[in-house]
């Protein structure tokens, strides 16, 4: 009598496994390197991964999506290996003023700024983004990544770090809230955005340049 | 210009962006975003950088073809293994420590296998005998190994329980440390027995023990603090019902773990693995 019926199926041949693995090879090195930062970290990551994956391979039911389940493997791996004792503290937190969500940064500056097409600049703005993830404390970095890279719904990524929901969400927006400024930043200096007068309430500083100012003093 | 909308540092914008609200609430800030200019851009931007992320991670990193090589020669030389493995009578095996090879050979240890074969002495194809492995196996993974030894340990041993009635388990819930649950297993045929807490000597820690009974198998399930048990560095990683589930196997008893916000919960039975998987990611 069997509790699961259903995992009396035949896993797929290590030879079918191999091909299709190795399709992935490019997606999980570019997620192995934005976790590590270190290229041969990465490597080392990926291929420990594929050579689990193998392993585990009757885990895998076929028809569903390779490169998410190899990802998760590689994510676990991450967690576990690299960072046994856990994922570093976040600790970069505090009332450090935010232009876009208090509100200094006029629509038509978003709009200007989400356009890298037009400046024939991508290139410098996407090596820009990998630095500023790069420096972001790995929880958030990490959430970010399978969020916003791989995609995952909350519940997943959740499951993956092994904390609530809502612990997702916040690290999510702390993360996304200080790329958005590292971008912001960003477009100034490329003379993408101008400078605006502050719209926003009272408390604010008196004007960008001062805040920009004050930034560059307690960084 | 306007003044900005006090709704753009909304908590809902972000999850709409994210396209994880429910229906009610999207139709809500689909509203909103209607008539005001402020939102929609942030929204917008919020989705630019989303893909501006997966553009700049993406386009980093092309693997070399070196690498690719060395990827193909370890997933050969795998696959290689596993079909040695296939051949081979069921008493030479190895047990299925072998997820924790790879740990122990990188730190220079003597590799053991089979040392609980009911053959007594696991003699591996390569002659190593392993009759001794608690002082064969220095540090971290001896500890490990032994920890997941007494939860085998505890399994196959009959105790009284400590509390059969399900509403009085969370007097456990002192001394084990997090909340402890009776999971409802009735859909698998599993029928609850009582359940007792039972020290881990090797982490001078305590854990609630479950047990049901299914057939004529013994069902143990651990509920534990998984910051105070490393259960899931031993075991190996595999993803059942879209989350992960440490599983390994140890003198004929398959063992599988989860961890859920803080709570680490572990089945022992005599199951095939992927039963104990299987089961282990039913408990919600
Ligand atoms: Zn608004």
């Amino acid at each position: 009598m069997k509790l699961f019926p259903s995992l009396s199926k035949k896993p797929a041949s290590t030879a079918e496994f191999e091909r299709e693995a190795v399709q992935h090879l490019g997606a999980l090195l570019a997620v192995a390197t934005r976790m590590t930062r270190n290229g041969t970290e990465a490597e080392d990551l990926v291929q420990d991964t594929l050579v689990k994956a193998m392993r585990a391979r009757e885990q895998f039911e076929s028809g569903t999506n390779m490169r998410a389940w190899l990802l998760r493997i590689l994510t676990n791996t991450f967690i576990n290996r690299y960072r046994r004792g856990g994922l570093e503290k976040a600790v970069l937190e505090g009332p450090d003023a935010d232009p876009l969500a208090d509100g200094w940064v006029s629509a038509s500056t978003m709009s200007a700024m989400r356009d890298p097409e037009s400046t024939a600049l991508r290139p410098v703005l996407e090596a820009e983004i990998r630095r500023a993830l790069d420096e972001l404390p790995e929880e958030f970095r990490l959430a970010v990544v399978l969020a916003d890279v791989e995609e995952m719904s909350y519940r997943e990524i959740a499951d993956i770090m092994g904390c609530p929901i809502g612990t997702v969400m916040s690290r999510l927006h702390r993360g996304r809230r200080i790329l958005k400024g590292r971008l912001y930043e960003h477009a100034l200096d490329m003379g993408i955005v101008s400078p605006e007068a502050v719209v926003g309430s009272g408390d604010a500083p008196v004007s960008l340049a001062a805040f920009r100012a004050k930034k560059a003093v307690t960084r | 210009m306007t003044a900005p909308c006090r709704r753009r540092n909304s908590p809902l914008l972000e999850p709409f962006a994210d396209g994880e609200l429910p229906t009610d609430k999207t139709v809500e800030v689909e509203t909103h975003l209607d008539e005001c200019e402020c939102c929609r851009e942030s929204v917008e931007l919020s989705r630019a950088l989303k893909l501006s992320l997966q553009r700049a991670v993406r386009s980093d990193a092309e693997p070399s073809t070196e690498f690719a090589e060395r990827v193909t020669r370890a997933l050969s030389a795998e696959r290689e293994r596993q079909e040695e493995r296939e051949r081979q009578p069921e008493r030479g095996r190895p047990l299925a420590w072998r997820f924790i090879v790879p740990v122990a050979a990188a730190a220079g240890v003597t590799l053991v296998w089979g040392a609980l074969d009911q053959q007594g002495k696991g003699t591996h194809p390569d002659g190593r005998i392993s009759a001794n492995m608690a002082t064969s196996t220095p540090g971290v993974t001896a500890s490990l190994d032994q920890m997941v030894d007494e939860l085998v340990s505890h399994h196959v041993q009959s105790r009284d329980p400590d509390v059969v009635e399900p509403s009085q388990i969370n007097k456990l819930e002192p001394e084990v440390g997090v909340p402890v649950r009776v999971p409802s297993l009735q859909q698998y045929g599993l029928r609850w027995e009582g359940a007792s807490v039972i020290p881990v000597r090797q982490l001078n820690q305590r854990a609630a023990s479950l047990r049901y009974s299914y057939d004529g198998h013994r069902v143990t399930l651990y509920v534990y603090n998984s910051a105070q048990f490393p259960l899931r560095a031993t075991l190996e990683p595999r993803v059942v019902r879209n989350m992960p589930v440490y599983v390994g196997s140890r003198r004929g008893y398959s063992i599988a773990a989860v961890e859920k916000r803080g709570v680490g919960y572990a089945v022992a039975t005599d199951l095939d693995d992927r039963e104990s998987a299987e089961l282990v990611a039913s408990i919600h």
